[in-house]
């Protein structure tokens, strides 16, 4: 990279991250009550531990956690898979990855209301099961909304982040795998020991990024979770708009708190990513071969 | 120097892009572009407010959750307000504290107003006056002001504070459940009826976490409590505990037979009116009574729903339009606020195949053809009928209870469920 283009790239992504950071400061502000309504003046880490320690914060902070984690590893297995399956260039593996990548442009409301029109207890589902005798009313059907664990939750946000993820794969395994592949079956490699050696690690190892923007995007999703999620526990992003829109004036500057631990969890991730990144041979593509 | 940015410089640039991002602001200004506020203008003729208010845009944050309201709004109001007075006006989405957190930010950014008028009650009222985020006094100097109940409390007091001209009032509701004649033939009608009620049918009520549902528990807390005489005057702490203290122990008794034991509780009350639609609970609950005629109009709650009053009385309020301290046209919120009010504006909205909201006009001051106009109109059977509502009609409190119970409820109730 020339450093004029280099100094290009900079000056982008530092307009990217311009208002991100503005409102990360006018956050850290509100937090420490420089800023904001029952603003002290004086700095103050107070409201910051307080909020930080509170048991509801922590369960909602790892419930959402649990969510964004499952949401990607099931997106990312069924994405991946697709990908295998119907990386040919045949019609039919072409229509099966048209129909894969469909729900693309639905909006993740949208994903949300019909998860809780098919899996509500008087959803789809439960209209099915009462028909064919299984249950003999709505309370019988099993809580997959408003559950402890948001398997509903998660099943939607599978559905509607299985399209990215796929394209992703697909991508990745057309653009690197073939190639290596074809090598590899010359020098003798088995299918097994092709797709452990050759096809899993270029999957997984492309799908990284990706998978971490679905993580982070999951874990601070608040349409999916305010329809699907149950009230106890209140998932992170939920919790930061009630304490937004408290009618305590005074409290509202939680929400300040709240948001820094969401923009916390996706820098930690990327983080992390970057890292994995950084140790790992061979991910910057081809040269593990 | 030029490299170090004071704190009040760096709050001021991210309120700023707080209130880019939130609000889609169209930019960051110190001055309105409103001349006069509307203190100004209550003390000028009329008619020199309508002229100023001529040919302007209004811009309107309301509640934009309701067809109904939605409806009665863009296709009733603003085409008459193009008509008669040349006023575009543009109702944009926005309610209760993410209006005062909007203002704030506008304050702190020293940002251009984003709106001219705002749909206020309660807690916002008591936030917005207390951090000095409305224009007044103005509203009593609107022609339509003369016709408005100043007798009743309900309409004249928003929580249990003076209005004192910083809000215009607008309508008038009274809280009630919502059951299925089918359903349920013999409702509970009053608060040990409904816990008995409760415990004989498990698993089929709930209520929402939203103002709804806390209206819903103040009303158990007045119940319970020695009634809302105890409450009235103010906040006051010994009664609120006992208040509190009531109503968990009321919930407590009853928990286990609620809608998903308790543990559960619906976000607000359009969840709550699909869960009794789609038959998980046998109530909703609503802050309008006669919303349950208007919805099973809509096709959203069956027809078979109707209105219930409990007999320890529910909780009625007004809400009303207020003008922020930075709102570019404020005549022309003024002219906007006077036609809401006016005979005809609120006769349409008293509709029930309208809107149903009632009215906070005096009827015995209105001249005779808009009296016989409002006595015309038929709420049919479904409704509660007017002198029962009447009857069993008790006011709000300060707004320290609504917040306080709140709090505490989702402290001790939900969250430690």
């Amino acid at each position: 990279m020339s450093s004029r283009s280099g100094r290009f790239g900079i000056a982008a992504a530092a307009l990217l991250a311009a208002p991100v950071l503005v409102g990360a400061l006018y956050a850290a502000a509100g937090a420490l009550g420089l800023v904001g309504p029952g603003a002290s003046g004086r700095p103050s880490l107070a409201r910051a531990v307080r909020v930080l320690t509170e048991p509801t914060v922590v369960q909602g902070t790892l419930w959402i956690l649990w969510v964004a984690g499952a949401s990607t590893l099931l997106s990312g297995t069924v994405a991946g898979g697709i990908a295998v399956v119907l990386r040919g260039r045949g019609k039919l593996e072409g229509l099966g990855r048209g129909l894969a990548v469909l729900p693309l442009p639905v909006p993740h409301l949208v994903a949300a209301v019909g998860g809780l029109l098919v899996l509500g207890q008087s959803g789809l589902l439960a209209r099915v099961g009462f028909h064919a005798g299984l249950i003999d009313g709505p309370a019988e059907m099993p809580a997959l909304v408003y559950d402890p664990l948001g398997v509903g939750l998660i099943l939607a946000l599978t559905w509607k982040e299985v399209p990215f993820l796929t394209l992703v794969a697909v991508s990745v395994l057309g653009t690197r795998g073939d190639a290596l592949e074809r090598t590899a079956r010359g020098l003798g490699a088995g299918a097994g020991d092709v797709f452990r050696r050759v096809t899993w690690p270029i999957l997984w190892r492309g799908m990284l990024p990706a998978a971490v923007a679905v993580f982070t995007f999951v874990a601070g999703s608040y349409e999916a979770a305010v329809i699907l999620a149950p009230s106890d526990p209140l998932p992170l992003p939920v919790l930061t708009w009630e304490r937004f829109v408290d009618a305590g004036l005074a409290r509202r500057a939680d929400a300040y708190v709240l948001a820094l631990l969401g923009l916390g969890i996706a820098a930690v991730a990327v983080a992390a990513h970057e890292i994995v990144r950084a140790r790992l041979p061979g991910l910057d593509g081809g040269s593990q071969a | 120097m030029g490299f170090l940015i004071r704190l009040p410089e760096v709050a001021r640039l991210g309120g700023c892009a707080a209130g880019l991002l939130a609000m889609a602001l169209a930019g960051c200004g110190s001055d309105s572009e409103s001349g006069l506020d509307a203190s100004t203008l209550a003390g000028l003729p009329w008619d020199s407010v309508v002229e100023r208010a001529r040919g302007s845009e209004v811009v309107w944050r309301l509640w934009r959750g309701d067809p109904a309201i939605n409806s009665y709004v863009d296709e009733w109001v603003a085409p008459r307000l193009a008509e008669r007075y040349d006023i575009r006006l543009r109702a944009v989405d926005g309610q209760g504290a993410e209006l005062v957190n909007a203002l704030v930010v506008e304050r702190e950014a020293g940002a251009r107003g984003g709106a001219d008028l705002l749909w206020i009650n309660g807690q916002t009222f008591h936030n917005l006056r207390r951090e000095d985020l409305l224009q007044g006094p103005w509203a009593h100097a609107l022609p339509s002001a003369a016709f408005v109940d100043s007798a009743s409390t309900i309409v004249m007091r928003d929580f249990e504070q003076d209005l004192e001209g910083y809000e215009s009032p607008w309508g008038r509701v009274q809280f009630a459940l919502i059951y299925d004649t089918l359903r349920t033939p013999t409702p509970p009608r009053t608060v040990e009826e409904l816990g008995r009620w409760i415990d004989e049918h498990p698993g089929r009520f709930t209520h929402d976490q939203s103002f709804t549902g806390m209206t819903f528990l103040k009303t158990l807390m007045y119940a319970r409590a020695g009634g809302v005489e105890r409450f009235e005057g103010g906040f006051d702490e010994d009664a609120y505990r006992v208040g509190r203290d009531s109503v968990f122990s009321w919930i407590e008794a009853h928990r286990d037979d609620f809608w998903r034991e308790g543990n559960v509780y619906p976000s607000g009350v359009a969840d709550l009116h699909r869960l009794f639609a789609n038959g998980e609970v046998d109530f909703s609950m609503s802050n309008n009574e006669n919303e349950a005629v208007t919805k099973a109009r809509q096709g959203v709650l069956p027809e078979s729903a109707r209105p219930l009053v409990l007999r320890e009385g529910t909780i009625a309020n007004a809400h009303y339009v207020g003008i922020p301290f930075n709102a570019p046209n404020p005549a022309g919120a003024m002219v906007v606020a006077d036609f809401l009010l006016s005979p005809e504006a609120q006769l349409e909205k008293r509709r029930p195949e309208v809107w149903g909201d009632g009215t906070v006009l005096d009827l015995d001051r209105l001249p005779d053809r808009w009296r016989a106009r409002f006595d015309a109109i038929e709420d049919g059977p479904r409704a509660v009928p007017r002198d029962t509502l009447a009857r069993y009609a008790v006011p709000e409190v300060a707004p320290e209870y609504h917040e306080r119970l709140q709090e505490d409820w989702r402290r001790h109730v939900r969250d430690g469920g």
